[in-house]
């Protein structure tokens, strides 16, 4: 049996990624998008800390903890946007983003 | 480590936290004026970046910060920025539903992530300060929640911003994982053995969609239109202004400074995606009605223009840049204080509500036409200066396939005429409707447009000086 090596990592990371893109593309809800959008930050910080951990070198982890960060006051900062949509709109469906338009 | 290197974003972000705490206990009816004072406090913090001494690079946080003189350009071009957006800002605050402090230090903030954009020297720094950025602009450009076309312009931002920040980080994911670091000095020492590693090559072709993303290159600019016509025209501004002057030079430090070899390799890639930026802005901008619109079409063909300097990857290229991007800032942030202003009484970024604007507010319609006038670069505005400078770094590199993307850009410039000056003639020989009323324009607004117009006049007519600055700081880069 062979052990689990940085290609591993890696394969699973690009996988996470083009599932979260292919979310963001093919989703109409607004909700899925952010989660497909969150999705791809995490296969991000999957093979920073595999790469960190296989080269030896610690920079990546920190990395990781300044993506994390970023990412929640992202995620607040979308939600609160969406949620305000919600109460205008009574939707959160990419279809009904239509207003501004040639 | 040397934290006084960083006093600048020090005293930036203060001031905002200033404001923020001072509008508690300050009554309602002055809480608009506090704009003023923000804006004062930015001049004073750039008239004190002068007395800050500048010679060699110097580092801070473990070489993740650099100071040195392009640094310093572009922190006095955000700061000069900024104080003018703040100025539009308090005009505009009436029509703010609430939270006008929270504008004003949210402007603020953004303005700090810039200088620190300025002065990355860390692929982590560029995160961050990328970050402090988009986000700051996701909360500024929905800030008039109570408008549907605001909300619908800060979701789509939203939405596609994540994206890049998404492609952003996993590029710097591939980049550390192939170069074993993130500072930029030591992936510029290893270079020559990375530049044939794939995984590096996509890496920073990853790292490059985020940032064409901030100045809106093709094929990363569907926001721009969106986001310029619903945005409060402030927030506008300067995105316009800020943040792709923000983009322009982590672009030019990545390029130019990390990897100048591949960037020689990749000079077909970048003319591709000049050529086709200045295309399509043109192009989409010729049907607009809308003002806001059509000037972030022109922004995405002007962020083609400025990708030309970075294609002639020399000393020139990089000064032209850095020069246009200043003319750049007068000439756009005089059209939205006008586009402020009208919409104060029409309500409407229609061409229409700027039919007859001479007769309504001359000086309205002259900052206007001269804005116009310098993107469309006609002499002896600074647009003009700008794009000379532009081409002829381009023309110094001198194979065929730079004149061929010279002459692109002629071509954009010749469409780019049409509309420009379809501007100029719906607002000098249109006539107004007779119900319009008279436009009369606050004097710290008066004062943002005289100096805009000015300043637009002496770079076209006198640009030694901050052609020479430009050319101190593009000294940062070993070409």
């Amino acid at each position: 049996m062979t052990s689990i090596g940085l290609g591993h990592y890696l394969v699973v990371s690009a996988a996470l990624f083009c599932i979260g893109l292919f979310g963001v593309v093919t989703r109409r809800s607004l909700l899925v998008i952010y989660m497909s959008l969150e999705l791809m930050l995490n296969a991000a910080n999957l093979a920073l800390v595999a790469m960190s951990r296989f080269n030896g070198n610690l920079d990546g982890q920190i990395m990781v903890f300044f993506t994390i960060t970023v990412a929640a006051a992202e995620v607040s900062v979308g939600l609160a946007m969406i949620v305000a949509l919600c109460r205008k709109r009574r939707s959160a469906h990419v279809e009904d983003l239509t207003t501004l338009k040639l | 480590m040397n934290v006084s290197l960083t006093i600048l974003e020090i005293a930036v972000i203060l001031l905002g936290l200033t404001i923020l705490l001072v509008d508690l206990w300050l009554p309602t009816q002055y809480r608009r004026l506090l704009g003023y004072t923000a804006a004062a406090g930015v001049v004073a913090i750039l008239i004190g970046s002068f007395w800050m001494p500048v010679g060699e690079a110097e580092f801070a946080f473990g070489r993740m910060y650099i100071f040195d003189p392009l640094a310093l350009y572009f922190k006095r071009f955000f700061l000069l920025a900024a104080a003018i957006v703040l100025v539009l800002t308090v005009d505009f605050s009436e029509r703010l539903p609430s939270g006008i402090s929270e504008y004003y230090a949210l402007s603020l903030f953004a303005l700090s992530g810039m200088m620190f954009a300025a002065s990355a020297n860390d692929f982590i720094l560029v995160f961050v300060a990328l970050e402090l950025i988009t986000i700051t602009f996701y909360i500024l450009t929905s800030f008039q929640r109570n408008r549907l076309t605001s909300l619908e312009a800060g979701i789509k931002y939203l939405i596609l911003g994540a994206l890049a920040t998404g492609f952003t980080v996993y590029g710097i994911a591939l980049i550390f994982g192939t170069a074993n670091a993130t500072s930029f000095s030591v992936i510029a020492s290893k270079t020559a053995d990375l530049a044939g590693n794939p995984l590096f090559l996509l890496g920073t072709l990853l790292v490059l969609v985020g940032v064409g993303f901030k100045i809106a290159a093709f094929p990363f600019q569907m926001w721009a239109p969106d986001v310029y016509q619903g945005a409060p025209a402030p927030t506008a501004a300067f995105l316009a202004v800020g943040s792709k002057a923000a983009g322009m030079v982590l672009l030019l430090r990545i390029l130019f400074g990390v990897i100048p070899q591949i960037t020689i390799n990749w000079t077909a890639l970048l003319m591709a995606v000049s050529g086709l930026t200045i295309l399509y802005g043109n192009l989409c901008a010729i049907p607009q009605r809308s003002l806001k619109r059509l000037l972030g079409y022109s922004s995405i063909a002007h962020a083609g223009y400025m990708l030309l300097g970075i294609i002639a990857v020399n000393q020139a290229g990089s000064t032209a840049v850095l020069f246009y991007l200043v003319g750049y800032l007068f000439t756009v942030l005089a059209a939205f204080g006008v586009i402020c202003v009208v919409m104060r009484i029409t309500d409407s970024d229609d061409l229409s509500a700027f039919a007859g604007l001479h007769s309504r507010s001359p000086l309205l319609a002259a900052a206007l036409g001269f804005s116009m006038v310098s993107l469309a670069g006609i002499p002896p505005l600074a647009g003009f200066f700008g794009k000379f400078l532009l081409l002829r770094a381009l023309l110094e590199q001198g194979t065929a396939s730079h004149y061929w993307l010279a002459l692109v850009a002629l071509i954009g410039v010749a469409m780019s005429l049409y509309y420009y000056l379809g501007i100029v003639r719906t607002v000098y020989w249109t006539k107004a409707q007779s119900n319009d009323p008279i436009i009369t324009v606050a004097g710290p607004i008066r004062c943002v447009l005289y100096g805009c117009i000015a300043a637009m006049l002496y770079l076209g007519i006198f640009p030694n000086m901050i052609v020479n600055a430009a050319v101190r700081a593009s000294l940062a880069f070993q070409l």
